[in-house]
């Protein structure tokens, strides 16, 4: 590890100690089974707690209200929250990461002022608008029409895959302006008011049977020129940023969480078995149990590597894809290990641990939700692709004829 | 064997299909839900007599019954009651069903169909005791896997059932071949499912379908789905326990692959009850962890195909080398 992150060891001891004293012990009692609003409540606290005490906004500028840590100290603190089993901060995350990501680069001086304090107040919640029912994982084909009447816009449209937008006053949004242009090009970013005459909301259910998720239906729904983020039909350009903002460090606090979450398996693992002894002295049981074990070591060091390289000024190529793929199949194991520890008894529904990580013990909830992680955010057969074509420089896959 | 169906075994299954067409419609109120028993047509089925086929024609034909119910969205009972009941009781002996077969070692726990059920056939290791259960007895437990479950509300008293001496085993191969034909109609209804889902689907300008890496994964999810029903077919027309552990090992062994596939084709809707999808896959899922699961079921075949040798063996094989 390099000497900058040795040099902040007493900066970690100083996290570590203020989350001890800060953290509530009994948060996961709290939060198993907990209501919708009572998790609001519980997201607001604990955001505003760590405000309080300086690392609610590590990467944000000074100027703005952040703490402006550097990357190192962000790793640091990132690990610690992971290894403390602190709450995810799951409704501020699009607030938190999307939104400055956004403003700073492509936001007028209004749209920062009016939106950056109030994200760290707590009070601003936000969603994001990107996805539609025909535009997941190739989302430049999405089609939610925005026209221009003046200074305002008109928009029609659906977007999918919203997540926490029942909660969220504002909502990322991008919108094709110029049908004639097709993909990337007539793209616009707009900030939009959630609470607009035309926005109906539709949460989707799941399988794990929660429903985090949201459809956004706009109907003739105006939205302000001034709203928009960026350039008219610059909008692809806009959301580049957004997507690119949190460089590593999610994955980061996940390796971390899961780390610590093998030790609920484990500890799992140490039931009595249908036919006498443990689950672990089982050979079969023993062999995943190690194969997961060497494997959440293994994603360590990729994402190591990949932290290392921005740390020295570089940018990730392939490795973002390389570790979403490696990661969310490792966690798709590793959760279907608990549900094969946790045995039939496992597959009755349970109470969720709200704010919780991936890896809750609730095996087959977590289990269930791992499937996501496979396909957000760009699925695992779109990962390998940009994987074979820019990492390994091999041919496309061959373009039938006539297809866009 | 020749798995090409009889006229008389094609009769019945184009008799069934027509059926099951007519009338195992999902409501409309019910898209959303974990599981759907169709108690009407789990009448039809009765009082059309495909309960009688065991007896009447045979335990193969049976699995065939049992595979195409399978197939539906919704659910009907015919494992236990078309299947592993007329196979296990005395031929004069009449079962009322729907019936839940339940492992004794866990009578406490939750149970796949006990809330549907009227008769439960309870595997006590040796015995087997056939309890009928009483309206009330029994408080459903909420699952996200596509059968109904329940438990006893208050451990049952076994007494007030009718013991079988010794017929522990011989339960346990014919859940194994239910457990495989349910998988078999199933399976092959979520990939097919899944395989019009994929033609449908556009991203970058074509079907999903179209990628070779979801075609490749799309055909071995199909040749799981068929090898369990040859699997499940042979073990219900030779009646040996071990291929009925094959049958059971092969398609618990497979599940996971099946499903992670189907629901990742499906994208985000995979993550989403708003499909049909689960009500295949999920009933799949349920089937993995039965009668000991792929471990028991491995370790059958382990046992009755490669018993310790002899002495005798031990002596010859030591010479022979």
């Amino acid at each position: 590890m390099l000497q900058e992150l040795k040099d902040l060891e007493p900066f970690r001891a100083d996290v570590r100690a203020w989350l001890a004293a800060n953290l509530p012990a009994d948060w996961q009692d709290k939060m198993r089974g907990a209501s919708e609003d009572e998790h609001v409540a519980f997201q607001k606290f604990w955001f505003r707690r760590m405000m309080e005490g300086g690392f609610g906004a590590p990467h944000w500028p000074k100027a703005w209200g952040g703490g402006g840590f550097s990357f190192a100290q962000q790793i640091v603190l990132y690990e610690e929250i992971a290894r403390a089993g602190a709450p995810r901060l799951i409704l501020y995350f699009i607030a938190l990461h999307h939104v400055p990501a956004t403003l700073l680069e492509w936001g007028t001086e209004e749209q920062r002022r009016r939106h950056l304090p109030a994200v760290l107040s707590g009070e601003e919640i936000w969603c994001q608008g990107f996805s539609e029912p025909n535009a997941g994982s190739d989302l430049a084909s999405l089609r939610t029409r925005a026209e221009r009447r003046g200074d305002r816009f008109v928009v029609n449209g659906q977007k999918t895959w919203s997540s926490n937008a029942h909660h969220a006053h504002f909502c990322l949004l991008l919108t094709r302006t110029d049908p004639k242009s097709s993909k990337t090009r007539g793209i616009t970013y707009f900030i939009l008011d959630l609470k607009t005459p035309g926005v109906t909301l539709r949460p989707i259910k799941q399988i794990t049977g929660a429903s985090h998720f949201n459809e956004i239906f706009l109907d003739d729904v105006e939205i302000p020129a001034e709203n928009i983020v960026g350039q008219e039909n610059n909008g692809w350009a806009v959301a580049q940023s957004t997507l690119s903002s949190e460089r590593g460090l999610t994955i980061l606090e996940l390796a971390e969480r899961m780390r610590v979450g093998f030790e609920l398996l484990l500890s799992d693992a140490q039931s009595p078995a249908p036919a006498g002894g443990r689950l672990i002295d089982d050979d079969e049981i023993r062999r995943r149990l190690v194969d997961v074990h060497v494997r959440i070591q293994a994603l360590r060091f990729l994402v190591n590597e990949m932290l290392m390289q921005v740390l020295r000024g570089g940018k990730a190529g392939v490795e973002p894809s390389i570790i979403k793929i490696y990661y969310s199949e490792l966690l798709r194991d590793f959760t279907a290990l608990g549900v094969t520890i946790g045995g039939a008894g496992a597959q009755h529904l349970q109470a969720v641990l709200m704010g919780g990580g991936n890896e809750t013990g609730y095996w087959m909830q977590d289990y269930l939700y791992s499937w996501a992680w496979t396909i957000s955010g760009g699925s695992t057969e779109i990962q390998k692709n940009i994987v074979a074509e820019r990492g390994l420089r091999l041919p496309r896959e061959p373009q039938p004829a006539g297809a866009g | 064997m020749d798995f090409h169906l009889t006229e008389d075994q094609q009769a019945l299954v184009s008799a069934l299909q027509s059926i099951l067409q007519d009338h195992g419609e999902l409501p409309q109120g019910e898209r959303l839900s974990y599981a759907y028993h169709h108690s009407g047509l789990q009448a039809l089925l009765k009082a059309s007599g495909f309960f009688d086929a065991a007896r009447e024609m045979g335990a193969l034909e049976a699995a065939l019954i049992v595979i195409e119910a399978a197939r539906l969205p919704v659910l009907v009972e015919t494992g236990a009651s078309a299947l592993v009941a007329p196979m296990l009781l005395p031929a004069n002996e009449g079962v009322d069903g729907p019936v839940a077969l339940i492992a004794g070692r866990d009578l406490d726990k939750a149970h796949r169909n006990l809330p549907i059920a009227t008769t439960a056939l309870i595997d006590l290791g040796d015995d087997v005791v056939v309890l009928p259960v009483a309206a009330g007895a029994i408080e459903t437990v909420k699952s996200v896997l596509a059968f109904p479950y329940g438990r006893f509300r208050r451990a049952p008293d076994l007494g007030a059932g009718r013991r079988i001496a010794g017929a522990g085993p011989k339960l346990r191969q014919w859940w194994r071949v239910a457990i495989a034909a349910e998988a078999a109609g199933a399976a092959d209804s979520a990939v097919n499912f899944t395989v019009e889902y994929v033609k449908q689907r556009h991203v970058f300008g074509r079907a999903v379908g179209s990628f070779q890496s979801v075609q490749h994964r799309l055909v071995q999810c199909h040749a799981i789905a068929r090898a369990t029903y040859y699997m499940a077919l042979r073990a219900a027309w030779s009646g040996e326990s071990v291929h009925a552990d094959m049958a059971a090992c092969y398609v618990q062994q497979n599940v996971g692959r099946l499903l992670f596939d189907l629901h990742q084709f499906h994208g985000g809707m995979g993550v989403t009850t708003e499909h049909l999808l689960h009500f295949w896959t999920y009933r799949v899922r349920a089937l993995q962890a039965e009668v000991g699961g792929v471990n028991d079921a491995a370790r059958s075949v382990a046992t009755k195909l490669w018993p310790a040798p002899t002495v005798a063996q031990q002596g010859r094989l030591v010479q022979a080398r």
